[in-house]
């Protein structure tokens, strides 16, 4: 009856209005357009009616995450409380770089906020100062030890004071927290920091890391049963972290910091970086570039500077730049000296030649190790499966490989290292590509496979070719000491070569577990840089390394590393060296074996006792500290005890004033700011998640229809569809009365 | 000619519209209750001939996903069958079992997911001391006992599928009711095994002599 009358009143009016294409000019137009507006209207409506409901529910004061529920914008959207800004200037001059960090952190909110940011910095860095601004004020952060500094720390907080707190977690994941952000205030955290340029294969480059890709944590949760997070009580200073602590990697919760649900955007970042450089080589380059962001860069006097072409970027992948010296400019040795009180320190660079004669081709043994794990997801894994597709077509006929891909549990692709014949080379191809991410990282067993002895049915077996490993991964995991642990105790006669993938690999381990696998690293962030930087890895495959290095020095001096390591195809060998109270003099000889043949180079160690006249290179003293850091840390790997250890690395840190896992910079203001009523609430901010990352397998699953939505919309556009109709009926009688008198 | 008139039917057009818009929602809302209960019937019917693990017997031709356990709760008579996978695709048709978690059955952490206006409304209700029982191909049975329930922020926790815990978890949205999806709040149900795994092979186990 409705639709009779509705389709009877349409042709009156169409009649009316004369012609059809009038009528949908006048009437269906508008009605479309009232139409959609109601609509959107609707849609609307039911996101800020669930608000109410959304913060009835929980307890503010009760539930463990109840400033997360204030950082609910309504709608449900994700809006911080406390926002966080990067901004970084690059000071490079010939081997060092020396960079200065800020961090501001400013509170949107009404509230009095504590602030926890886990950032990474470069696996070399030697953070040398810390300073806190707030307003026109600077307090200088002093070094301390650990547990000291945050007894210093938690001290202040309660009493309302403006602190700071940077504590190394990883040598390139640190955790800053800040205490006491008044409502709308912002406080900026300055760091200084040293770190050494890489120079590979003639060609230099600096990488500064912005975000950090989630690690897994293997083990089983400390506290069994204790799901509802006890941290926060059993800690005074939680980290806030996404993960519980395991038996295998106890300090969990400081190193998983959460991320923001959804990408980054380059025009509106989530956590903006602003980053310029100066670049002062002292020769002629021929190229400077950067890999994953577009500069601006302005050349005076053969000095370089540049700054991000759109001023600011998203922190979701490493900042890398690269240089090269024009062909014939390229050092070859050179040591870089500094004089910090009356102590003499030294950065030795030597640059082994290449070998006159290519050797005859050895056969040799290749296991391909990837992972597969989650944090592989999107981009990784199509730059992992390229990078063995790439491998697996340069191999010789004679070589002899394996594939073993690993997430929560490893599959070996041949039961032993096959011959690389067309048709094994095609099925291992066909293997790599229906390689998927998910799950876990359980690194060890598949290192433990990769690293195995040959057995004994290897009919090669007595020829004993060198097997090279090489391990395609994130490293994304958190129980790293352990996994340099086993590297270093089960590589016998092996090679290890990391190749690091994503827009954030950890750095760290790619050079760590390359040390302890006594091969080398290569970082792959697109997949446009597979096919060279796979070439270059085989390149420094076959070629002799430079072994049993040695370095003698003219004066008895403290040199880091300990042990020198083989140097593959272009890599130089840098030793840092304190020369005590002497002012250095002399010649230095370094000698090596290159293929079987002996090679050595002298160099002159400009001296004089005469200051004036010797070059002072700023940070080479920090630099040789923190090379004394990592090579002691080192000595936990072969057995040394931890107390022993912790009694060195301190005496280091803390005549060198370096952050180190057991030294923190704490900086206090003295006024008391946060009156007694007010209470402080917490928060960790949250990193951007690194370009391209496929979300987590292990995130919650999205459990909710909209169904509910639907209904409810639904419901809605009837009940106004009927009202409508109910008002249009009670008036046809004065619409009869008004059109009955028109025939008249 | 009088506006009245004009005014009149042009209301009357638009509450054709608001209605037949209305309609549309109601009718989607309820395609989306209608394949949640009627696919289980389809599903129902590839559990049947689901004898082991390895079977992955597909409820129709064209589904990517299948049964690989069943949910009970007796004190409410419910029963419900989960299938392989915690995605949308699953999800839509009955209660997923998250990939990355222990598989049903074994004795680490099962993680189970579904939407909480459909298969999952029940979760609501459910305390602590509450028994599940999961029902593996076979007919194995896995006992187990509520014992806590809680709300997680879906963006600062993952799912706890480390760790050798033995437990239950019924994850849905939170919370329950809203109108809007996708939100970040889950409500987790967490269940202890009643038996230790070794007895699952039958089903009320006889103890082991001494």
């Amino acid at each position: 009856m409705l639709a009779s009358r509705a389709c009877y009143l349409l042709a009156r009016d169409l009649r009316d209005t004369g012609s059809i294409r009038l009528w949908l000019l006048l009437r269906g137009l508008s009605m479309l357009v009232l139409a959609s507006l109601l609509l959107l209207l609707c849609s609307v409506v039911p996101a800020r009616a669930a608000q109410p409901e959304h913060l009835g529910q929980a307890d503010l004061n009760t539930l463990q995450s109840g400033q997360l529920l204030l950082q609910d914008a309504p709608g449900g959207t994700y809006a911080a409380a406390l926002l966080q800004a990067s901004k970084v200037h690059v000071d490079i001059s010939g081997m060092i770089a020396t960079v200065a960090l800020e961090q501001s952190f400013s509170n949107d909110s009404q509230r009095w906020f504590e602030g926890v940011y886990a950032f990474p910095l470069p696996e070399g860095a030697a953070v040398r100062t810390m300073e806190m601004v707030v307003g026109e004020r600077r307090i200088i952060g002093k070094i301390r030890e650990k547990t000291q500094a945050q007894e210093i720390y938690r001290q202040a907080k309660q009493a309302g004071k403006k602190a700071s707190l940077v504590e190394q977690q990883r040598p390139n994941l640190f955790t800053n927290r800040v205490a006491n952000i008044a409502p709308g205030e912002r406080i900026t955290v300055r760091l200084e920091y040293v770190q050494p340029v890489t120079y590979v294969a003639g060609e230099f480059s600096l990488r500064l890391p912005t975000t950090i890709t989630p690690r897994y944590m293997p083990g089983a949760p400390l506290a069994p049963g204790s799901e509802e997070e006890q941290p926060a009580a059993l800690s005074v200073n939680p980290y806030l972290g996404w993960a519980v602590p395991t038996d295998q990697v106890p300090d969990a919760d400081a190193i998983s910091p959460p991320l923001h649900p959804r990408h980054g955007a380059e025009q509106s970042p989530l956590n903006p970086i602003a980053i310029t450089a100066r670049l002062d080589m002292g020769m002629p380059l021929a190229r400077v570039a950067s890999a994953y962001h577009d500069i601006a860069m302005e050349r005076r006097a053969g000095v370089y500077t540049l700054r991000l072409a759109g001023g600011v970027s998203e922190m979701d992948r490493d900042f890398v730049l690269n240089w090269r010296p024009v062909t014939g400019a390229a050092p070859v040795a050179a040591l870089f000296g500094e004089q910090v009180g009356d102590e003499h320190f030294g950065l030795l660079l030597v640059v082994p030649p290449a070998p006159e004669r290519a050797p005859p081709a050895m056969p040799r043994k290749l296991i391909f190790v990837v992972d597969t794990s989650g944090s592989m997801g999107g981009v990784s894994i199509a730059q992992a499966r390229e990078s063995v597709a790439s491998a697996l077509q340069q191999l010789r006929p004679e070589d002899r490989f394996n594939v073993i891909q690993f997430n929560s549990t490893h599959h070996t692709l041949f039961p032993a290292p096959v011959a690389a014949t067309p048709g094994n080379v095609q099925r291992a191809l066909a293997f790599v590509r229906q390689l998927d991410a998910s799950g876990g990282t359980e690194m060890l067993g598949a290192l433990r496979a990769a690293l195995a002895p040959p057995g004994a049915a290897d009919p090669v077996a007595q020829q004993a070719p060198l097997t090279q490993v090489v391990f395609i991964t994130d490293g994304a995991v958190g129980n790293e000491a352990a996994l340099f642990r086993e590297i270093a105790s089960r590589l016998g006669e092996n090679r290890l070569f990391t190749v690091g993938i994503g827009s954030a690999p950890n750095s760290w381990f790619m050079r760590k577990a390359a040390q302890f696998g006594r091969g080398s690293y290569t970082h792959i962030g697109e997949v446009n840089e597979v096919d060279a930087k796979m070439t270059g890895l085989f390149a420094r495959l076959a070629r002799p390394a430079a072994v049993n290095l040695t370095v003698d020095w003219p004066v008895p001096v403290e040199t880091w590393p300990e042990r020198l390591p083989d140097l593959y195809h272009g890599e130089p060998l840098v030793v840092a060296v304190n020369f005590g109270s002497a002012p250095p003099a002399g010649e230095v000889v370094v000698r090596a074996e290159l293929g079987g043949q002996h090679w050595s180079t002298r160099l002159q160690v400009a001296g004089g006792a005469d200051p004036a006249t010797r070059a002072q290179h700023d940070g080479v003293a920090s630099l040789w500290a923190r090379y004394k850091i990592a090579g002691l840390l080192d000595q936990l790997t072969s057995g040394r005890s931890e107390a022993s250890v912790r009694e060195a690395v301190l005496a280091v840190a803390l005549q060198h004033q370096l952050l180190s896992p057991y030294t923190s910079f704490i900086a206090v203001e003295q006024t008391v700011v946060r009156p007694a009523s007010e209470d402080l609430a917490r928060t960790a901010l949250a990193n951007t998640a690194p370009r391209g990352q496929a979300p987590q397998t292990f995130a919650y699953p999205a459990t909710a229809t909209t169904g509910p939505a639907k209904v409810w919309c639904g419901l809605l556009l009837l009940f106004v569809g009927l009202l409508a109709h109910l008002l249009r009926q009670s008036e046809p009688c004065e619409t009869e009365r008004a059109t009955a008198p028109a025939p008249r | 000619m009088p506006r009245r008139l004009r005014l009149a039917s042009w209301r009357g057009a638009l509450a054709l519209c608001l209605v037949l818009a209305g309609a549309q929602q109601l009718a989607a809302a309820g395609l989306i209750q209608a394949k949640a209960w009627l696919a289980p019937l389809l599903i129902e019917r590839a559990w049947q001939r689901t004898a082991s693990a390895a079977d992955q017997i597909r409820p129709w031709p064209w589904a990517d996903t299948w049964p690989v356990a069943r949910l009970r709760v007796p004190a409410r008579r419910l029963s419900r069958l989960v299938l392989a996978g915690a995605t949308g695709n699953a999800l839509a048709f009955g209660p997923g079992h998250a990939r990355a978690s222990a598989p049903p059955g074994s004795a680490g952490l099962v993680v189970i997911a579904a939407h909480r206006d459909t298969h999952f409304a029940f979760l609501r209700e459910v305390g602590p001391g509450e028994r599940i029982e999961l029902e593996l191909p076979g007919g194995a049975l896995r006992r187990y006992r509520v014992e806590s329930t809680r709300v997680v922020d879906s963006r600062r926790e993952a799912l706890p599928v480390r760790g050798e815990r033995d437990a239950l978890l019924l994850v849905t949205c939170f919370p329950f009711g809203a109108l809007r999806a996708g939100g970040p709040l889950r409500y987790v149900v967490s269940a202890r095994p009643e038996d230790p795994p070794r007895t699952l092979a039958g089903p009320p186990a006889a103890p082991a002599p001494r």
